[in-house]
Parts: structure tokens; C-alpha cells; sequence
């Protein structure tokens, strides 16, 4: 196994339709954005990329194939080169790093691209494409209609039953995300809210308000990766890639993604997130004791309670005190997603996975700014998605 | 009241015994399924032997969320829309189940005892089209 390094990593900012962020532009030219900031952080060439892996969208660009790393290849200029286009839900930017960096580390190829982007339909996102009675997903949705803020609301009224969490301390979760995202230049929302506006915006699926679960956005973000012995020609502190993971969902899984399965004799949760989570600590090294910050997949508040404590990062039922404490926050103990999150910027769904990758990279090198975790060492990221997929991944410096 | 009644979707619940849903389970490792799948999909399973039950009657209230706006299609619904309660079932058959609830969100309490019911989702060229749903018992 060769060790891989994160050489460059770049990001346009993230925006909805037609606002002064992201206007009309294409799934196309937003990653070329994020593709050329990368690169000339990278220091390096469209020619000397090796080779592509990136995030399949459904929704935009990709020639209806979801090929959107040959669109990006064409827009670049056509070197040739082997081009692998990954699906894997909101999932898919986390898978599109993994293959990456697996392809780095397994000695085929030395410099690597990695990109996700997305231009994402209005409204919530429609879980099911297709009619087919086949289709679990679509018998959900037709038989029940229990769209995605829907299953997040029901883990957070469970969370609240088992925990006492209040709506309050749900909110609380909202104040700090935008919090860290003032100041962050590529977040879409970069404005503080008080804890009585997230309490007065309106629910979107009872208990969770709009305030408190990520909006569609268009954004992308890339990574230029390559071998550590490489990197030496490039840069003297390169950030190194301490494993990354991908999972799925096992069979005793028991949240309510379909219509229905086994109750189980134990506690109910994200058994791919935790996966991923728990091989990428085995495969580091490295403990969640041992973590300075954390980026997650926060596509609701719940899950900045839910998951530090499922990975062990914190202890049950100690999620709702750290965050009062004002512990999650960047200056905090046990810092989460400092970047402002999904809750900040919005889920451009595939290129969150890259995203993240983007923000460990300049809080590794304390290039954070405002919302810079003090003397950070190691980040944690994860993302899951649609169909029980999930990643994760530890930079260190 | 003669109001014509068809499932929403065709072959997976019956409006006999007061509503069941039609599923299996695997006579080998007792895994209960809805829909039947072709084989078990247990994968610590030594040999797939899936047998037809019904699943209906009796649970318990995991949990519930409301669908506060309307959800997008495939879901269909009638016009205007009406937040809806979304429950998540412990059958005490050992199934899980999601659906509709019957009843206000401020009714609702993680743990309740509920029952399955079949009934309307949406109305179309005079037909009323149904699933199932849960209501408190
Ligand atoms: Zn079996």
C-alpha cells in the first residue's frame, strides 16, 4: 500500500437556482470551478492527472448516465484517461474519494482527481424515479408517502423519547451550525440565527423545523490526491489520508428505510454509518477519542446528537449537553461539523463526500479562519446515502 | 355509502380479518417479511423456506413523524393537502412496519397500542384507492 496525501482541494460556493451565488450555471462549470481552484492549489496540471473518480448525480449533467466525470473530462480537454463514475446516493462523493484513494494506495495510478457536483431540482428530493411496483422505494412512497424528512423527524421523536431531547436543544444544534458558517466563503447560508427564529420557522415534518434540516443546493467541490511519494515534488506538508471507508447496511438493520422489517432485540440505528465509522478507526489506528473534529453527514440536527455517540466520540445520551455546553462548537471539546454543515450550506447530494474532504483539508492546515478548530490533527468525515451506503474517512497532518 | 374501493397498489394487503398485509416468513430462521420476497435474505440463513402470512392486528407505536408538506410523486393524495401522521409499527407479530396513522399528531405517543386498518389514500375517477394505516387502539 502506498500512502496517499491530499495535495489540493477546491470548492465553488454553494447556492440555490437563480440566486447571485450560483445562477443558471451547469453541474458542468460548477465543478470546473471547484476542479481549477484544486488544481492550482495542488500546484498541478489537467495534464498530469491520471485519472478521474467522480459522483454520479441523478439529477443534473452526467448524459442521463450519470457519467458526469466523462462531462468534466470533455470540459477539461480529452487526455485519454480512465474516467469512473460512482453512484451511491447522497452517498456518492464519499464513494468517489474511496475508489481514489483505493487506486492511489494500490499503486495504479500516482495523482488522482476527485469530483462531485450537483444543480439539484427544487422542493424535496423524490426518493423514487421509477413506477415499478418492484421498487421498495416507490411502494413507500405511493402506499405510505413518507418522503426524507419524514424518516429523520421519526429518529429524532424516538431520540426524544429515549433521551428527553427537547425541540430546544434541537434548535441549539441549528444556532451553532450557522454560527461556524459566518465567515465560511463557500457556505450558501452565512448569517447567525437565534435560537427563537429556528423555534419559529415552521415544520417541515414534526418535530424537525425548516431551520433544522439542510435545503437542496448546487455546489461541487474536488481533490487532487496522490501518492505521499509523489507529493514531495508539490509540497513539504501535504495532508495524508489515514484510511478511507466505504460500508453498507447490515441485515439487522432496523430503521424504517422500507416498508417494513424485523423488530429488533436491540436499539435501532444507522448500522452503514457506523460500519464505515467503526473500520476507518480499525484501519487508522486511530480512536474517536483521538479525533479533533468531525465533519457528518447532518442532514438534520439529529444526527450531530445521534451519531458522536454512536461511534463513540462521546457517551449515550451526552450529545444534548455537549452542544449546550457549547463542547460541539470549534473551540469546543468534541468539535462537529465546523464548516456550518448541511444544515449551513444545503445538500448538493453527491458532492458532499468531496466537500468534506475539502474542509478537513484546510482545517488540517489551519486554514480555516474564523471557524478553525485550535491546533487540529485529525478529521473525521462521513457521508451515507440513499440504498444503505456509507463512507468515511480520517486526514491527518 | 357504496364508494368503490381499490388498493393503491395491487396484491399487497387484503381488506379480510379487518386488514392484513400480505407477507411471509422463513420457516428455517423466523425472519418475517412484507412484501414476500423470492428467497430469505437473512444471510446468517442456512436454507430459504418462506412460508405466506398475513400480518396484521396488534403493535406498538415506535415512533411517528408528520408529513407537514405534501409529499412529491410518486405519492398521491387529495386535493387540498392535509398534514398527515406517519407511524413506525412494532406488530406484535415481530414486524415493523411503516404507514399511515389515522389521528391527529397531538394524539400520538411513542408506545401507544395500536391496530392495522386499510383505508382511502387518495380518490380518483370516483374510485377511492387504499393502503394500509394504523389507528391508536
Ligand atoms: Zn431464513
Amino acid at each position: 500500500m502506498q500512502e496517499v496525501v491530499v495535495l489540493g482541494v477546491g470548492m465553488h460556493r454553494f447556492g440555490k437556482t437563480g440566486d447571485a451565488i450560483v445562477g443558471n450555471k451547469s453541474v458542468t462549470e460548477l465543478c470546473r470551478a471547484a476542479v481549477d481552484m484544486a488544481l492550482k492549489d495542488a500546484g498541478v496540471s489537467w495534464r498530469q492527472i491520471e485519472a478521474v473518480s467522480a459522483a454520479s448525480s441523478r439529477f443534473s449533467g452526467g448524459k442521463g448516465w450519470g457519467l458526469n466525470g466523462n462531462d468534466i473530462v470533455e470540459d477539461l480537454g480529452c487526455t485519454g484517461i480512465p474516467v469512473f463514475n460512482l453512484s451511491a446516493g447522497c452517498a456518492a462523493g464519499g464513494n468517489a474519494f474511496n475508489v481514489g484513494y483505493s487506486m492511489v494506495a494500490g499503486g495504479m495510478y500516482d495523482m488522482v482527481l476527485v469530483v462531485g457536483g450537483e444543480v439539484m431540482p427544487k422542493g424535496m428530493i423524490q426518493t423514487s424515479g421509477v413506477e415499478d411496483i418492484n421498487d421498495p422505494e416507490f411502494l413507500r412512497q405511493r402506499c405510505v408517502g413518507m418522503p426524507g424528512p419524514a424518516f429523520w423527524a421519526t429518529l429524532a421523536r424516538r431520540r426524544m423519547h429515549d433521551h428527553g431531547t427537547t425541540e430546544a436543544q434541537l434548535a441549539r444544534v441549528t444556532v451553532k451550525a450557522r454560527k461556524c458558517a459566518v465567515g465560511n466563503p463557500y457556505a450558501r447560508f452565512q448569517k447567525e440565527v437565534s435560537i427563537d427564529e429556528v423555534l419559529a420557522s415552521p415544520y417541515v415534518s414534526d418535530p424537525l423545523r425548516l431551520f433544522e434540516i439542510c435545503p437542496v443546493s448546487n455546489g461541487a467541490a474536488a481533490a487532487v490526491i496522490c501518492s505521499a511519494a509523489m507529493a514531495r515534488r508539490f509540497t513539504r506538508k501535504p495532508v495524508t489520508v489515514a484510511t478511507s471507508t466505504v460500508a453498507t447496511i447490515g441485515f439487522d438493520d432496523a430503521l424504517p428505510r422500507s416498508l417494513a422489517g424485523p423488530v429488533p432485540s436491540g436499539a435501532s440505528f444507522h448500522t452503514e454509518a457506523k460500519a464505515a465509522v467503526m473500520r476507518a478507526f480499525e484501519r487508522a489506528g486511530i480512536g474517536p477519542r483521538e479525533v479533533s473534529f468531525t465533519e457528518l453527514q447532518d442532514n438534520t440536527c439529529y444526527y450531530e446528537l445521534a451519531f458522536p455517540e454512536e461511534w463513540g466520540l462521546c457517551e449515550p445520551g451526552e450529545a444534548e449537553h455537549l452542544v449546550e455546553a457549547g463542547e460541539t462548537a470549534p473551540s469546543g471539546r468534541m468539535p462537529i461539523n465546523p464548516s456550518g454543515g448541511f444544515v449551513s450550506f444545503g445538500e448538493a447530494t453527491t458532492a458532499m463526500g468531496v466537500f468534506q474532504i475539502a474542509e478537513l483539508t484546510w482545517q488540517l492546515r489551519g486554514e480555516a479562519g474564523a471557524r478553525q478548530v485550535p491546533g487540529a490533527r485529525v478529521g473525521l468525515a462521513q457521508t451515507n446515502g440513499l440504498g444503505g451506503n456509507a463512507t468515511a474517512a480520517i486526514l491527518k497532518r | 355509502m357504496s364508494e368503490l374501493r381499490e388498493p393503491c397498489v395491487p396484491g399487497l394487503f387484503t381488506e379480510e380479518e379487518g386488514g392484513r398485509l400480505l407477507g411471509a416468513r422463513c420457516r428455517s430462521c423466523g425472519t418475517p417479511y412484507f412484501p414476500a420476497p423470492s428467497h430469505c435474505r437473512n444471510p446468517a440463513c442456512a436454507g430459504s423456506e418462506l412460508v405466506a402470512e398475513a400480518f396484521g392486528g396488534a403493535g406498538t407505536l415506535w415512533s411517528y413523524s408528520v408529513a407537514n408538506f405534501a409529499p412529491p410523486a410518486p405519492h398521491k393524495f387529495d386535493a387540498p393537502f392535509r398534514p398527515y401522521v406517519i407511524g413506525v409499527v412494532d406488530l406484535d407479530a415481530g414486524l415493523r412496519v411503516v404507514g399511515q396513522m389515522l389521528g391527529a399528531a397531538s394524539e400520538m405517543r411513542v408506545g401507544a397500542r395500536v391496530e392495522l386498518v386499510i383505508d382511502p389514500i387518495s380518490h380518483e375517477d370516483g374510485k377511492a384507492f387504499t393502503s394500509w394505516k394504523f389507528r391508536l387502539a
